[in-house]
């Protein structure tokens, strides 16, 4: 490593009402380097970002760039000196076209006798996408551009505004890259990563711990707002990184197969052929009680319009869906509660809960109704009931009266599982329910999913990783172009590989 | 070397001004409007005494009871991420309606009103919900149609013959010491406080501001609730179209124009934001008293009254930027 570190942020210490964030947390980035940073969530890993970012304000140390100390006052200073970051959301503008989202705010650059040149921009553009040899047309509106060729877009402008502030060797911040992303995208983003290494240090932040160690020259684990290890490339494995995030030794069965148990005998839920056209074509299947049935398929297999079926938010155009033998009507998620089913969403911000609202709030937005006395809320009663839960689910938060927004995703995510278990229903879909949350958390969650079962629940699941969902299930359907193409049983003593399943989904 | 001093110069500035600002909002918006109230009417009394005399301070109590009841039911529709721009057309249909009735039904006119009020509200809640269109633009098309049928009603102003006066006691009268109408005006504020607060439809609204999608999704009838914020909002301007009635012993179509904005105003100044999902029924409470007082006040101090909306207009500006409680909302329309 040559000498001076492009970043180097001293002892930096933030604090938000009720939480020490950051704790004396020393970070350095080298020039041509890339740094995986990781923890649980909650851990500090974004508001350290956001720190360097300037989206945050340290409450004290220091940052040095490139030998010099400066305060960052805002994301648009950091570009300006070299910093940027590129968001788990993405931020460009979807009705605007490439070119117009790279040049966004800087469009005076391009501007002749007080108009701006768009063919200059479109050529400019161009030079730019070739950087990481992505094919798109300047012209494209940004909302018909995948996710993945989103992210160059989004990494490309920042190179772009660097470079005309003249800074050489730029950093750049990715968070969680890869979770939209899927395994040929993922690829290749790393040897664009790669590529850009020599011209750039680059800050990966992500809960793949597989990506993590392939990708970086070294490893910074946080863990409760502490740095507590940095790691280079070649003492950095997956095991010994998940153990310093977690702060403990990791049960041996990480899906916790031995709790696995057999499904009872009634069918609480059968799906009798529902269908929506151009979706997917009329499926059949049911779930017992205790039975943890995964869906599988790549993306567009149609597995999420399916329970998205079941749980009302889509409507069907034909089949039946029947509750411990009974058919029951679905035209909104409204009929589908009442008949005993709960959707956990994987888009918690839009779907799962209000960020704005507090815990409380949440919970019992759905057993709201079971709380009204004459008319009345009952306050103590739906104290009562909440607090429980979050006991029940072990929910870190300060009060019953935070807001959610001020949680880690990892509570936010036992929020919304609070708030469906308060329900009582009978059948549980979980789409992606460890989607964005850390080690510990996913633990979490998943003895709670062998939790429910044991009690009788019936669940449907569909799971980020393969490995997710032979680990947790009993049965396995999978789903290809709309149809349900084939069924595994996966009992505890027999499961079957990724590698199995895989000729089935493809 | 200088660029760089100047840039970072230039970012402290920044900080300064947003740990400064940072630090008012941790404040809960609520207590930042009743110091604004407290300097309000702190500066109005120095400058002249009078403001403190009785029959000032009832001329404050009436105009507060009137921007209160409107001002009430509009903040429900703001909650819920909606608007309600046909206030002005209640009141002054409500104001007809109310004195048109008496002549018949007498004292029964008054439940009269209110139950054309609520039928008024339930018209633009059905229209926004079924049709499926901006509560703004349904609300300015039903404000035109209520304005219409008062025209219809009766083409000139309505005033009351005085043998009909004692009618009017029921708002101008004062049974416990003080004005019948205030006592109005708090029982209807009571009233929404513990509806929004301790009913289910009452939380539902507030639900339903924070996240629209996801209270569908989890079960609630977001178009019921939307109708019934609009029926509460309709029933705040009729409250206030009968107390202005009974005030002015008067009635006439133009009698709400004044009261569409000043409704708005009320709610955002005490701290709710436009965009719903946060705020609540004191912070309206707080949002009328300082509007009543503001504009009381001006006359009283003698600011020329063509000027006044300037002030008026500066204060809304100034009132919002320090009380809109930004953590809560993620973008500002």
């Amino acid at each position: 490593m040559n000498g001076l570190p492009v970043i180097d942020m001293k002892a930096i210490n933030k604090t938000f009402p009720g939480v020490k964030a950051l704790e004396n947390i020393d970070f350095r980035v080298q020039e041509n380097e890339i740094v995986g940073l990781v923890g649980e969530n909650g851990a500090g890993k974004s508001t350290l970002m956001k720190v360097l970012i300037g989206l945050y304000r340290e409450d004290n140390g220091e940052i040095i760039l490139r030998g010099e100390k400066v305060i960052i006052g805002d994301p648009r200073e950091a570009a300006q000196m070299g910093v940027g970051m590129v968001f788990q959301e993405g931020c460009l503008l979807p009705n605007l076209t490439v070119a117009e989202n790279l040049f966004l705010c800087q469009e005076h650059i391009f501007r002749n006798k007080g108009l701006l040149s768009v063919s200059e921009m479109i050529k400019v553009a161009e030079q730019q996408l070739k950087r990481v040899e992505l094919e798109v047309n300047p012209r494209a509106y940004v909302r018909d551009l995948t996710q993945a060729c989103r992210q160059m877009v989004e990494i490309v402008r920042l190179l772009w505004l660097s470079s005309i502030s003249g800074v050489e060797n730029p950093v750049l911040i990715l968070d969680e890259p890869t979770t939209v992303l899927v395994s040929n995208e993922i690829e290749r983003l790393f040897s664009i990563l790669r590529h850009l290494k020599k011209e750039t240090s680059i800050i990966f932040i992500s809960h793949r711990l597989e990506e993590v160690v392939e990708l970086s020259d070294r490893v910074v684990i946080l863990k409760d707002g502490k740095k507590i290890a940095e790691l280079p490339r070649d003492d950095a494995q997956i095991r010994k990184i998940q153990m310093l995030m977690v702060g403990h030794e990791l049960a041996e069965e990480y899906y916790k197969e031995s709790e696995q148990t057999q499904p009872g005998r009634e069918k609480v839920i059968e799906v009798e052929g529902l269908e929506i056209r151009g979706k997917f074509e009329p499926a059949d299947f049911s779930v017992r009680s205790g039975e943890i049935v995964s869906l599988v398929g790549v993306l567009g297999s149609g597995k999420e319009e399916v329970c998205r079926c079941i749980c009302g938010v889509l409507r069907a155009d034909a089949g039946k869906v029947k509750i411990n033998g009974k058919e029951i009507k679905i035209d909104s998620p409204k009929d589908a509660i009442r008949a005993g089913i709960g959707y956990i969403p994987s888009d918690r911000r839009d779907e799962g809960l209000a960020l704005q609202m507090d815990v409380m709030s949440n919970i019992s937005l759905i057993v709201l109704r079971d709380m009204i006395r004459a008319g009345f809320l009952q306050v103590a009663k739906e104290r009562k009931e909440t607090s429980f839960w979050v006991e029940h689910c072990r929910i870190k938060t300060p009060s019953l009266k935070t807001l959610c927004n001020n949680l880690s995703g990892g509570n936010q995510q036992k929020i919304v599982l609070a708030k469906w278990l308060a329900a009582r229903v009978k059948v549980l879909i979980l789409d992606h329910p460890t989607r964005g949350i850390d080690v510990g958390a996913k633990e979490e969650i998943y003895r709670r999913i062998r939790m429910l079962a044991s009690e009788g629940m019936a669940i449907i699941l569909m799971s980020d990783t393969l490995e997710e969902d032979i680990g947790l299930c009993n049965r396995m359907l999978i789903m290809k172009d709309g149809k349900i193409t084939g069924e595994i049983s996966c009992p505890v003593e027999d499961k079957p590989t990724p590698v199995d399943i895989i000729s089935y989904m493809v | 070397m200088g660029k760089n001093n100047r840039r970072n110069l230039k970012s402290i500035m920044a900080k300064g001004e947003r740990e400064l600002t940072g630090y008012i909002r941790r404040i809960p918006a609520i207590y930042i409007s009743l110091l604004l109230l407290f300097i309000i009417i702190v500066v109005f009394v120095s400058i002249n005494r009078s403001f403190l005399s009785v029959y000032n301070l009832k001329t404050i109590g009436n105009l507060t009871s009137i921007l209160l009841t409107v001002g009430l039911g509009q903040g429900l529709v703001i909650m819920t991420g909606g608007i309600d721009l046909s206030v002005g057309g209640i009141i002054s249909l409500i104001s007809v309606v109310y004195l048109l009735g008496l002549k018949t039904f007498g004292y029964l006119s008054f439940f009269i009103a209110l139950i054309a009020a609520c039928g008024a509200g339930f018209l633009n809640g059905i229209i926004y919900t079924k049709a499926k269109i901006p509560s703004f633009v349904c609300t300015l098309g039903t404000g035109g149609i209520f304005v219409s049928i008062t025209y219809l009603l009766s083409e000139a102003p309505i005033s009351v013959p005085p043998r009909h006066f004692h009618y009017l006691d029921v708002v101008n009268g004062s049974a416990l010491g003080i004005e019948n109408g205030w006592l109005i005006a708090l029982l209807v504020t009571g009233c929404y406080f513990i509806l929004q607060k301790y009913t289910y439809m009452g939380r539902t609204i507030y639900s339903i501001g924070s996240n629209e999608r996801m209270s569908w999704m989890s079960g609630i009838d977001v178009r019921r609730s939307k109708v019934y914020a609009f029926i509460l909002s309709g029933l705040g301007a009729g409250v206030s179209g009968i107390i202005l009635a009974s005030n002015l012993y008067s009635g006439s179509a133009i009698f709400g124009d004044l009261y569409v904005l000043e409704s708005i105003a009320v709610v955002v100044v005490g701290g709710t934001a436009i965009t719903g999902g946060a705020g609540g029924i004191l912070n309206t409470v707080v949002g009328a008293l300082i509007m009543s007082v503001f504009k009381n006040g001006m006359t009283v101090i003698g600011i020329d009254v063509y000027a006044q909306q300037t002030f008026l207009g500066v204060l809304i500006i100034i009132a919002v930027a320090i009380t809109f409680d930004r953590s809560k909302v993620m973008v500002v329309k």
